[in-house]
């Protein structure tokens, strides 16, 4: 359904929305059905909510595909939910069990039948779940990444050793040569895209203005060293689906994305590109990055210029603790 | 004149019997003031260093030499001092430093210190319990509901009688296996913590006086000024068991956060700040919450256990009861438990971050993700129960046909809650997503929308409360209109707020957005503390619609019951396990090093599979203690008339 635009920015909330809508549509066609005496049995109202959200409207809605195992979560919360709707008061759950004790009980000829196929069906339904779970599978195997592993408590990156937990990156000062992130925070644009040359009110916001100094201009020296070095993955808008992304599994990290850099202390940053993939620890595992150790590369005034235009453009902030 | 003699004889009697308790229990308490001076007087041998006999031999040999004392710097407190203990020991992996089984000595380690817990956890919340209702019942003015009051106490103090015993059992155990299996580890630590340990016995000895006196003393201290004495203890009882638990917590923070030892652990001789380690505060506020919402939960359970197998309607409607009483107190503690964890995983990030991002982004991330499954499994049975609940009152059903909506709030806090931030997936899957993080449930993955998803759940469960409160009653205040009105425009404001915070969290700096959880706490606990009297105050006078008809409630109830308690048991042995394992592998975190063969992180589906084992365990062990209980106290099965309305439950037989 991706006719049906997926608004930036507003996604988690549309989508939680949309599925309130959705209910209260099918609360108010029920409420009309039943005052016209046509209500829809309990049994089946339960059976069609649930079968509406999981299998329509969490499969075919959502795009990109949700992978299964957080289906399977959210198919087992809805299932609670809607046994407690349908158990909540005893009236609901006599009406909600009485299809079910009607076929156990089996009175009626279809009844009976329905008994019998179900009798018949199940056990065959449980044998063919048993008999995929034992063939061979060739996928490559599930791995449960630690995208983000702790990091150490200091780290040595061109003879010099950084602690994470104080250190700040040299160049986020304000005019008067003072280590000031407020001052930094102030003159991140507009996050949205097409946000370089929008928004930008004075010099002292434009990294491409030639009279450009301080923080803004190590920005824009930052940038310079990121489309050198680093577009080629992360990409011109730095969400990860650069020109060579797709060569990678999993292809690099997208910082505007809300669960990246926006997460993650400056020096954490810093920390990762001096060290690259193969300076993950060990709870990186399974150490599925092959970013070059950048301190290999690079020196650590471009290091720290780099990362703040990481901040800048995505129009993240750093975490700080205090 | 004979009259006024005996009056005068029994008022002497029980001026006799008041006097006689006091000075029991100060000489219970005796030894603990002793030592407690001594340690604060720096008396006794110190902590970690050698033997009196060798202090004295080597004060002999250096006789007329200037003594030397090597000064060391806190790890983290930064003060100096001298340093008096032994270095921690550098461990290898052979039988001297780790002897061993042929099965991992962690495990065994890991379930003996589980059912300590979970003992410990449940005889230390009940007295709190005891005392609560104890005093609910002498303050009440009905004297059929005192009485009901005062048997559910002894009901409760009599559960965990038995359950004490198991607590100082598996307390030993616990000891013998660390002694035989860790012995470097646990030497090194109890000669951290002599002092401290020996206390800890003491009031060991202290708190079995009181409780014992508090227990066979119920039926002979149960009118007047008896009863305050009785109630007085009960108080004692429970700030022996709470500085108890202080003090064991004082050794996991020190394993933690280690302080008031150097770089190489040596004791630098300040005792207080050994005790009183990053953690240790932060820890105490959440596990005493922690221990009483499971004790609740533990009680509840074996109230359903008890309706379940009940045979008449006096009994059912007794442990009916029973079962709301401790799901209440319960819940109560429950609520405010994630903020107290809040606290405690600010002061972790604040300790260490690489121990906070470790737990809450890297490698145990996953494990949380089971916890908030746990806490949303708690408050959806909480209201499921109250639902249940409002099926026993004349007038509940009025309530009862809003229920999806509720429902539908729940569920969609709890999806939010407990959306991973890192998803498990197919290579494929991955490919097929473009990426690591999902565009729209990634949203979901992170700290500001979870904060939205569980106060939207603790609201709606403040929300379920009030209209349980209300089930049989309808408000008869001139202003209960306005009341309603207000009420109700109060809890939508509450929740878009919530929501609002929680979508703006993305919009603004991480630290700013940390201080949003205040504004969304602050806007759950209005709820709680402003709504709820409130409610009360338009009841006051209300016209009630029927009685509540105690033991009329589906048993789908009390299996819910049984399941809250079960989330709690599980949701307390996984917790623990996490804040263990955070210290990967050291013993004592960056002071002593595990280098035994068992220093790594346990794959999830271990872990899970021994915390189910554990718990398990428990709850074999504790249906055992009910059945305990159970024997002390057999009736003569009272005949009853089917489907016959019960008014209010019946106290049981003497005790």
């Amino acid at each position: 359904m991706t006719w049906l635009k997926l608004v930036e920015g507003y996604m988690p909330m549309q989508m939680i929305s949309e599925l309130a809508i959705c209910i209260l549509v099918f609360s108010i066609i029920n409420y009309s059905l039943k005052k016209a005496g046509m209500g829809l049995p309990k049994f089946w109202a339960g059976i069609f909510v649930w079968a509406f959200v999981n299998l329509f409207y969490l499969k075919y809605r959502i795009y990109p595909p949700i992978p299964f195992s957080v289906r399977a979560i959210y198919g087992t919360v809805s299932a609670c939910g809607i046994f407690m709707w349908v158990s909540g008061s005893q009236p609901e759950w006599e009406e909600f069990k009485r299809p079910i004790i009607n076929v156990l009980d089996a009175k009626t000829g279809f009844t009976k039948a329905l008994r019998m196929a179900l009798l018949i069906l199940l056990p065959i339904g449980l044998w063919g779940f048993a008999y995929n779970s034992f063939l061979p599978s060739f996928d490559e195997p599930i791995e449960l990444r630690t995208v983000h592993p702790a990091p150490p408590a200091t780290t040595k990156v061109h003879g010099k050793t950084y602690v994470l937990q104080t250190a700040a990156n040299p160049y986020r000062i304000n005019p008067e040569g003072k280590y000031d992130q407020a001052y930094s925070n102030a003159h991140i644009v507009d996050q949205s895209m097409g946000r370089l040359m929008k928004d930008v009110k004075s010099a002292e916001d434009n990294p491409w203005d030639p009279n450009a100094k301080g923080y803004i201009k190590h920005v824009r020296e930052g940038g310079e060293i990121f489309f050198q070095n680093c577009h080629f993955c992360h990409g011109d808008n730095l969400n990860g689906r650069g020109l060579w992304a797709f060569a990678f599994n999993p292809i690099p990290a997208n910082f505007t994305d809300a669960g990246t850099i926006a997460q993650l202390q400056e020096t954490f940053v810093f920390w990762r590109v001096a060290k690259g993939g193969i300076g993950l620890p060990g709870e990186g595992f399974p150490w599925a990055s092959v970013m070059p150790p950048w301190e290999q590369h690079l020196s650590v005034d471009e290091i720290w210029k780099v990362i703040m235009f990481e901040y800048w453009h995505t129009g993240y902030y750093p975490r700080t603790w205090e | 004149m004979g009259r006024l003699f005996i009056q005068m004889t029994r008022g002497k009697k029980k001026l006799f019997a008041a006097m006689a308790l006091m000075v029991m229990g100060g000489l219970l308490l005796l030894p603990i003031f002793l030592s407690v001076t001594a340690v604060a007087s720096g008396g006794g041998a110190p902590a970690g260093g050698p033997p009196a006999d060798v202090v004295a031999a080597q004060k002999e040999g250096a006789e007329g030499e200037e003594k030397k004392v090597e000064m060391g710097r806190d790890v983290y407190y930064k003060t100096e001092g001298p340093a008096i203990g032994m270095p921690a020991p550098i461990t290898a992996d052979n039988e001297t430093f780790y002897p061993r089984y042929n099965f991992e000595s962690r495990v065994l380690l890991w379930v003996a210190n589980q059912q300590h817990l979970y003992y410990g956890s449940f005889v230390l919340a009940v007295p709190i319990f005891c005392m609560c209702i104890e005093f609910a019942g002498m303050v009440s003015k009905d004297k059929a509901m005192a009485k009901k009051y005062d048997q559910l106490a002894y009901d409760f103090i009599k559960i965990s009688l038995t359950a004490y015993s198991l607590t100082a059992i598996l307390g030993g155990i616990l000891i013998f296996t660390f002694l035989t299996l860790y012995p470097a580890f646990f030497g090194y630590l109890s000669g951290i913590f002599r002092p401290v340990m020996h206390i800890y016995a003491l009031m060991f000895v202290a708190e079995s006086g009181t409780l014992y006196i508090y227990y066979y003393g119920w039926d002979k201290m149960r009118e007047g000024v008896m009863k305050w004495v009785h109630l007085s203890m009960s108080v004692i009882l429970n700030v022996i068991g709470t500085v108890l638990m202080f003090l064991a917590n004082s050794w996991i923070g020190f394993m933690m956060s280690p302080a008031g030892v150097d770089e190489q652990g040596r004791y630098l001789g300040n005792i207080w700040h050994v005790l009183h380690t990053a953690l240790w505060n932060p820890l105490n506020v959440h596990r005493i919450l922690g221990n009483m919402a499971f004790g609740g939960g533990v009680v509840a359970a074996y109230a359903a256990y008890r309706f379940l197998s009940s045979k008449t309607d006096e009994e059912r409607a007794h442990y009916d009861w029973m079962g709301y009483i401790a799901m209440s107190l319960g819940v109560a503690f429950l609520i405010p438990l994630p903020f107290a964890g809040y606290w405690l995983m600010r002061e972790v990030y604040a300790y260490r971050q690489q121990m906070g991002i470790t737990l809450m982004g890297g490698l145990l991330a996953w494990l949380f993700i089971i916890q908030a499954t746990m806490i949303g499994i708690l408050f959806l049975t909480t209201n499921y129960y109250l639902w249940q609940a409002l099926g026993r009152m004349t007038g509940g059903e009025r309530f009862q046909k809003y229920i999806k909506y509720l429902v539908f709030i729940l569920v969609c806090g709890l999806l939010v809650f407990i959306t991973p931030h890192t998803i498990v997936m197919t290579p494929a899957e991955l490919k097929a997503m473009g990426g690591q993080q999902h565009p729209v449930l990634g949203n979901y993955g992170v700290m500001s929308a979870k904060n939205g998803g569980i106060n939207a759940i603790i609201m709606t469960t403040i929300l379920s409360f009030i209209w349980y409160q209300r089930g049989n009653r309808v408000p008869t205040v001139s202003w209960a209109k306005f009341g309603n009105i207000f009420m109700g425009c109060f809890f939508v404001i509450g929740q878009l707020n919530n929501i609002w915070l929680a979508c703006y969290g993305y919009f603004i700096p991480a630290n700013v957005r940390i201080g949003l959880s205040v504004p969304q706490v602050a806007g759950t606990l209005s709820c709680l503390l402003l709504m709820t009297p409130l409610n009360l105050a338009m009841l006051k006078g209300a016209r009630p619609l029927g009685p509540i008809q105690w033991g009329k409630i589906a048993p789908r109830s009390q299996y819910a019951l049984i399941m809250l308690a079960t989330a709690f048991t599980w949701m307390m042995g996984l917790m623990g396990y996490i804040r263990s394992s955070v210290r990967l592998f050291w013993h004592v975190n960056e002071v002593m090093r595990d280098n035994s063969p068992w220093a790594y992180t346990h794959t999830i589906g271990f872990a899970a599979n021994v915390i189910s084992f554990n718990v398990l365990f428990f709850w074999i062990s504790i249906m055992f203690v009910f059945w305990l209980g159970t024997l002390g106290a057999k009736k003569v099965p009272v005949p009853s008339t089917a489907g016959q309305p019960v008014p209010s439950p019946q106290p049981a037989t003497g005790h």
